[in-house]
């Protein structure tokens, strides 16, 4: 099956134009981590607000600093709040959605959609503002908002295929053997739903990428370091005295990336979805 | 008898897929009489459905192709109308009922609703003269409490009530032809043959022309004066419905028959079900479709088409008919 | 719609408002900062520290604190605001409105518009119209909120642009003023919710145009104006009327947050940005308080909507 899905996203034009984009990107961050790229994101080495040049390609900001420099940074920190909120809230989303689903409408899945129910009532950025006014210093606040509201999606989805495979034979026959359900779960079902996982966790990706910009711009994003959201608040006062370097190499990079996932997510969509393997 | 009710000449349909063209129907023509019913049978994906679905010109415009040289509705031709023009006609000249009488009515709007619609469309009138004339179609098709059944939903009423309240609907403008594809497929004995008693009424009362789509012989057999046999998008067999059962001349249809238990004891025994299995659209045999699955095949029918005279009364299309 | 029905919707809503009032209360008050040492001057005696505490409430067992928060929020006694001494509740109250006048519009004509576009790409699925409607959504749905407002305030409000409208600011006097203040901000949310919502109505429509009773209604000679716009819209009245819903909140809250404290519109958005940054927490426990409590409200009258839009679900 996932020959098959390779075989049509390697067919998709857009698609594969995304999944070049989130390439790039990545491996930019991955030369920040690795020391080879953006270190130079907090000195001061130019007078402020200096225009485009051979040395200060896209300008410097106020404080004088190379704002390439701060964008290709950025990348990194876009990357580590995008694969961290991905991770944590697709692992939570996936045991808590399975648990919903093995046990659909028993008290532990009352339980998890009375959560989930709650959680959805709250406005995400509420919700982030709350959370991050109780956590005052703590700098993974923003993170820990993002996975505690972005699981949910992530469990409703996992839920509903649960809960259809669980009617399928070859669960009855591992139940019928009397293999313990936590083996089940985690040997037979939830391999079956990689596929919704893999288009769910590029869809996280793009909203955790968008809320930190948010976040960030409101004064509850990362404590330390430069990310685009902070670039982006800073430029916001920049723009009405001319000074564009920020705005056009955050926004840019911001948009050229979400694209790339878009892209990516959607054409992954079309490549797993089985119905259409099947047409 | 001037013109026909229904003709259809030449029709195919195929889809454009990746592998190329996929024929499900095959140029077919037939003709059906004011006042009269024929069946239209075959295996499920023969073409039936596809076949009707191209006479009202229904069928999706992308991915799929439509030709004929003429569909007439009493001598008119249908098949070149533009999509405006088509809408007239439609409902008004010529009306379908479908196989689920569970999703083919809105559920959001009263059964009454939805059938004065439909006569309000062609032909306009006063709020009060819909409402009386939605009436006279729902009592026209035993319904005794109309005024209730027209202010249900749909999913207050049961399958059979359902596709009663559809044939009221098929028949308030009176049109010339309806079409009824397996109908009574997904209702129980009793209430099919309430639905086919209706359908006869209509044929004696109003001479309309019926096109009756099934797979299911023995109730063709019970309703229906001619008989169309498809096979693979192709038309095998033309012929009134006693001389099938007395003497069927394609091979196929023989096999069909052997199929129905009751009607099999007077079959010779020498076929009995038919072998193999139906192939799929995208690699049809060459020649006569039905050949790989023929216990009479010859060389010939390998190799070209045995030819359909669709203006005869009855015809087939077999180099070595049973006769 | 009978009693029981409604009773039992409104059952189902008090765990999630209990839930939901329960959340804010551990983050804003048993989690929140402890104001005590604000409140007191240097070197406290140890009476000093307790007096302060307990009229602050902090000596009350847990339960009972969270008990006088939940009828804080029923009887919208609020409280006193921390920075302006304003009463929470006189606050909201003169702020909501401007929220909503500055929102509405956007989230109107965003849903309109979508549905408008997400109809037309289902209508002509597959072709042409389609590709391109959905192409720009995904370019739409890529463009972060803040590039858009930035982009627009460039575009509009500077000398670098067209410079037609204010640059940040809400002196509404009348229709002319509440124009001249409210495009801009409108423009923004209207084009960040385009993409989204122009995804979401294709799906629905795509579906409901696939239907069974929608075939019958071509077959019986119904028009494209009579499908789409009598059966198609009533059909998928609930998904529509449940996105809608949901995403109320997210669009007058959310929405009004950032666009507020971005152009300095004197809304709830901006007085919750300031009691964020100023860490009032009065005034913060009784907004996300009062939203949760209101978008269990709207979910459940959502529910109550239902059975009305659709005969099918009522009495099951």
């Amino acid at each position: 099956m996932m020959g098959g899905a390779w075989r049509r996203l390697k067919s998709d034009r857009y698609g594969m134009t995304g999944l070049f984009i989130v390439i790039v990107f990545s491996m930019v961050a991955v030369c920040v981590w690795s020391g080879l790229l953006g270190q130079g994101w907090s000195d001061v080495s130019g007078n402020r607000w200096e225009s485009v040049s051979t040395t200060h390609w896209f300008g410097t900001n106020l404080l004088g600093q190379d704002i390439l420099q701060r964008t290709l940074f950025g990348t990194a920190t876009a990357f580590e709040v995008g694969l961290l909120v991905t991770f944590c809230s697709t692992l939570l989303g996936t045991v808590m959605g399975a648990l919903a689903g093995w046990y659909s409408h028993g008290w532990l899945d009352e339980v998890i959609l009375w959560l989930k129910g709650v959680l959805d009532s709250i406005p995400f950025y509420l919700f982030a503002a709350a959370v991050a006014f109780a956590l005052q210093g703590i700098p993974w606040a923003m993170h820990l908002a993002m996975i505690i509201t972005f699981w949910t999606t992530t469990a409703r989805i996992i839920r509903g295929e649960v809960m259809r495979i669980k009617q399928r034979e070859f669960i009855e026959a591992a139940r019928a053997i009397g293999l313990p359900s936590i083996k089940i779960i985690f040997r037979h079902v939830l391999p079956n739903t990689f596929h919704v996982l893999l288009v769910q966790a590029s869809i996280v990706f793009v909203a955790a990428i968008n809320t930190e910009v948010i976040l960030s711009f409101l004064g509850l994003g990362i404590q330390d370091g430069v990310s685009w959201g902070l670039m982006l608040a800073e430029s916001s006062q920049e723009v009405l005295a001319g000074h564009f370097g920020n705005f056009v190499a955050a926004g840019t990079s911001l948009f050229v990336l979400l694209m790339g996932f878009n892209l990516l997510a959607d054409a992954l969509q079309d490549a797993l979805d089985s119905r259409r393997a099947t047409a | 008898m001037s013109c026909h009710a229904l003709k259809v000449n030449d029709l195919s349909v195929w889809f454009e897929t990746d592998s190329g063209r996929r024929q499900v129907v095959d140029h077919i023509s037939f003709s059906i009489n004011a006042g009269e019913s024929t069946g239209l049978v075959g295996e499920s994906g023969c073409g039936k459905t596809m076949t009707a679905l191209a006479i009202l010109g229904l069928l999706p415009t992308s991915g799929v192709g439509v030709s004929a040289a003429s569909i007439e509705i009493n001598g008119k031709d249908i098949s070149s109308l533009n999509a405006a023009q088509r809408r007239a006609v439609l409902g008004r000249d010529i009306a379908m009922i479908f196989q689920q009488p569970g999703t083919a009515l809105d559920p959001v709007f009263t059964i009454g609703h939805q059938i004065s619609a439909v006569y309000r469309r062609h032909f306009g009138g006063s709020k009060k003269h819909l409402w009386q004339i939605m009436l006279d179609s729902l009592e026209a098709v035993g319904f005794s409490r109309a005024e209730k059944i027209a202010s249900a939903y749909p999913h207050q009423l049961s399958g059979g009530m359902r596709q009663l309240a559809m044939i009221a609907m098929a028949t308030v403008c009176n049109p010339v032809v309806i079409i009824a594809d397996e109908s009574t497929t997904a209702l129980d004995n009793s209430t099919k043959s309430l639905i086919l008693k209706q359908l006869e009424r209509l044929q004696l009362q109003h001479k309309t022309a019926i096109l009756l789509i099934s797979h299911d012989l023995a109730m063709v057999r019970q309703s229906c004066r001619n008989v169309l046999v498809m096979y693979c998008g192709r038309l095998l067999e033309r012929t009134d419905c006693q001389s099938l059962y007395s003497h069927a001349q394609h091979p196929y249809s023989a096999g069909l028959l052997s199929c129905i238990p009751q009607v099999s004891a007077n079959r010779p025994p020498r076929i009995s079900a038919i072998p193999g299995q139906v192939p799929s659209a995208t690699d049809l045999p060459s020649g006569c479709h039905f050949a790989p699955r023929c216990i009479r095949v010859k060389p010939q029918c390998q190799q070209s088409v045995p030819h359909f005279d669709s203006e005869d009364d009855r015809a087939v299309a077999c180099f070595r008919p049973l006769s | 719609m009978s009693v029981p029905y409604i009773t039992s919707r409104l059952l189902y809503g008090i765990p999630l408002m209990l839930g939901v009032t329960f959340i804010s209360f551990l983050l804003m008050v048993h989690f929140g900062p402890d104001k005590t040492y604000e409140l007191i001057g240097k070197n406290p005696t140890e009476e000093q520290i307790n007096e302060v505490r307990q009229s602050l409430g902090y000596d009350q067992p847990f339960l009972l604190r969270y008990g006088n928060y939940v009828k804080e929020l029923l009887t919208l006694d609020l409280g006193l605001s921390d920075s302006s001494g304003e009463p929470v509740s006189s606050i909201l109250i003169k702020t909501l409105p401007i929220s909503l006048a500055l929102v509405l519009p956007g989230f109107v004509l965003g849903n309109l518009l979508g549905m408008a576009l997400g109809l037309l790409a289902a209508w002509y699925r597959g072709k042409w119209l389609d590709k391109l409607v959905m192409s720009a959504s995904v370019v739409g749905m890529s463009v972060s909120f803040l590039v858009i407002i930035i982009s627009l305030q460039i575009l509009l409000c500077t000398p670098y642009g067209l410079n037609l409208f204010p640059v940040r600011g809400w002196q509404v006097h009348g229709l002319g003023s509440y124009f001249y203040y409210v495009t801009v901000p409108t423009l923004a949310l209207v084009l960040v919710t385009l993409g989204y919502n122009t995804r979401f109505y294709r799906a629905i429509m795509a579906d409901e145009i696939e239907r069974d009773h929608i075939r019958t209604l071509r077959a019986y000679g119904a028009g494209p104006a009579e499908l789409l716009f009598k059966h198609v819209l009533k059909n998928s009245l609930i998904p529509v009327l449940t996105r809608i819903m949901f995403s109320v909140p997210f669009v007058v809250v959310s929405g009004s947050l950032l666009l507020e404290s971005y152009f300095g519109i004197p809304g709830i958005g901006l007085v919750t940005f300031n009691a964020i940054t100023s860490g009032d927490q009065p005034i913060l426990k009784a907004v996300v308080g009062l939203t949760g409590v209101l978008f269990v409200l709207a979910l459940t009258i959502n529910d109550m909507l239902y059975s009305v839009v659709d005969p099918r679900v009522s009495k099951s």
